[in-house]
């Protein structure tokens, strides 16, 4: 009976492993553009171009030409929830470029090849290839990875931020995004109803953050953990994060209740 | 070796206060209608210069820097149709002549009198002007570069400047402290916090502390927060802590 649970149980996840294992075939077997359109988040929505908001609570990620921005949305575009649309370039069998959009799907052009995923395939292949792929796709890869609709990677981008070897871009990233998670956890994320002395006591964090590090880190921590602002704490997250010592990522697994 | 620049054409700068009759050099100056004046006069020790307008403090004992050149302070002042329109200042130039020949000249006369010029004159003109005043080994000119600082018909830059060489003066900085409430320029008291962030002393930290909690221009809250943080001053980041803290 036990042997029977385990093997139900075991199902799933041979079929998971075979649809991410089918979905990185296709992707390695395309040389130049391919699509892979999949679930994404419920809130998340875009402009179906280089705007995509509600990422992480009300956050926008956009990005031109190449420059990216995070922030909280400011001038007024069209959202629309819809699957993710990731466009990756291959060369060689290896991604060398990916960037996501939401929204609307354009019409298929005929030269590029399109794949249809599950999210649970979406999320077994990026979560592989941010972890084995090179440094610039793993960066690229991180916002799709977080957009899979039912994915939770905040565990797996701890594991990241741990990572000695990983190159420093990446972990930057990684925490950025981490910081905002353990921001919504806490529910101080959306600063709707920021006030102007929030905005000094973003200043002071920030200016702490410029301390020596043996003094600005405690310092971030402490705020981070115990301030009654929400705006001041927020900022702390985020700067600790920047600051690229290792407590940081205690922190963020502590506040997020991921040992 | 050490050495810090000295940024004449963006930092230095003064104000004399109005003398009631022309100084001997003011005199010999207007005399000349079209033309060019010069004179030199002895420099703070320690300043050197590679004789083409830049300038620089040794701080430190080494003076083995082959390229900067001590010496007294060499300005060129430029005249057309009985007004100056230049001034121009060097050190380690030996080179330079002029169609009129001060010679050399006493530096506080000097200082004072490039100081009361600067307020007539603008960019880079003025500049050179407090620069010169501000390399002269001269007396304390605390009260001309306060009278330069004050006065609300010259450019803001040049005031910046002369705000600059009032900081690295002896004026104390409780009486530093006071000028800001008169002065207007955003620019202006945006200079002043940086200025006071380099006194270092306590006075300076409470100053600090009051513009970073009470000013009403939220960019120099924030810009005196930015520099009590660079200061290393205890009572600067507890203040930081406990506004985020409390």
């Amino acid at each position: 009976m036990r042997r029977q649970l385990v093997r139900l149980a075991l199902i799933p996840l041979l079929a998971s492993h075979a649809g991410a294992q089918s979905l990185a075939q296709q992707v390695r077997s395309a040389n130049g553009t391919v699509q892979v359109i999949y679930p994404s988040r419920p809130n998340v929505c875009g402009d179906g171009q280089g705007s995509i908001s509600n990422v992480v609570g009300r956050a926008q990620f956009s990005f031109n030409d190449g420059s990216s921005s995070f922030g909280t949305p400011g001038r007024f575009r069209p959202c629309e929830h819809g699957p993710a649309r990731l466009v990756l370039t291959v060369l060689g069998g290896e991604v060398t470029r990916a960037r996501v959009y939401v929204g609307a799907v354009p019409p298929r052009r005929g030269d590029v090849r399109v794949v249809n995923a599950t999210a649970s395939d979406a999320e077994a292949w990026l979560t592989e290839t941010v972890e084995h792929g090179n440094a610039r796709a793993a960066s690229d890869l991180l916002l799709p990875l977080i957009l899979v609709e039912g994915s939770e990677p905040w565990k797996f981008f701890l594991k990241l931020a741990r990572d000695e070897n990983r190159p420093a871009e990446v972990k930057r990233t990684v925490m950025m995004w981490l910081s905002n998670a353990v921001s919504e956890h806490l529910g101080i994320l959306d600063d709707a109803a920021r006030s102007d002395e929030d905005e000094m006591r973003d200043q002071a964090v920030f200016v702490l953050s410029q301390r020596p590090k043996a003094e600005g880190v405690p310092a971030l921590i402490d705020v981070a953990r115990t301030s009654s602002h929400p705006s001041a704490r927020k900022t702390a997250l985020y700067w600790l994060g920047q600051s690229g010592d290792p407590r940081a990522v205690d922190v963020y697994a502590e506040l997020l209740g991921l040992r | 070796m050490r050495m810090i620049i000295v940024a004449l054409a963006a930092l230095a700068g003064f104000a004399p206060t109005v003398a009631s009759q022309p100084s001997g050099i003011a005199r010999r100056v207007d005399a000349v209608r079209d033309g060019s004046v010069s004179m030199r006069f002895a420099s703070v020790p320690g300043v050197c210069g590679d004789g083409a307008g830049s300038t620089w403090t040794r701080n430190g004992s080494s003076d083995s820097w082959r390229g900067c050149i001590t010496g007294p302070v060499h300005v060129v002042i430029g005249r057309a149709d009985n007004a100056t329109v230049s001034v121009r200042t060097t050190i380690g130039d030996s080179r330079r002549s002029s169609d009129n020949d001060l010679g050399i000249v006493s530096a506080p006369d000097a200082a004072r009198y490039l100081l009361e010029l600067a307020h007539s004159l603008g960019g880079r003109n003025a500049s050179e002007a407090v620069s010169a005043a501000a390399l002269a080994d001269s007396a304390n000119l605390s009260s001309e570069f306060v009278s330069l600082v004050q006065d609300a018909s010259v450019a803001v830059d040049t005031r910046q400047q002369a705000l600059f060489w009032l900081g690295q003066t002896r004026i104390p900085t409780s009486d530093l402290s006071r000028l800001y409430e008169g002065l207007k320029p955003v620019g202006l008291r945006e200079h002043f916090v940086f200025v006071m962030s380099q006194r270092r002393d306590e006075t300076a930290i409470d100053k600090l502390i009051d513009i970073a909690s009470h000013d009403a221009d939220r960019d120099i809250r924030k810009n005196a927060m930015y520099w009590l943080g660079q200061t290393n001053n205890p009572r600067a980041v507890k203040f930081l802590r406990d506004l985020v803290t409390r």
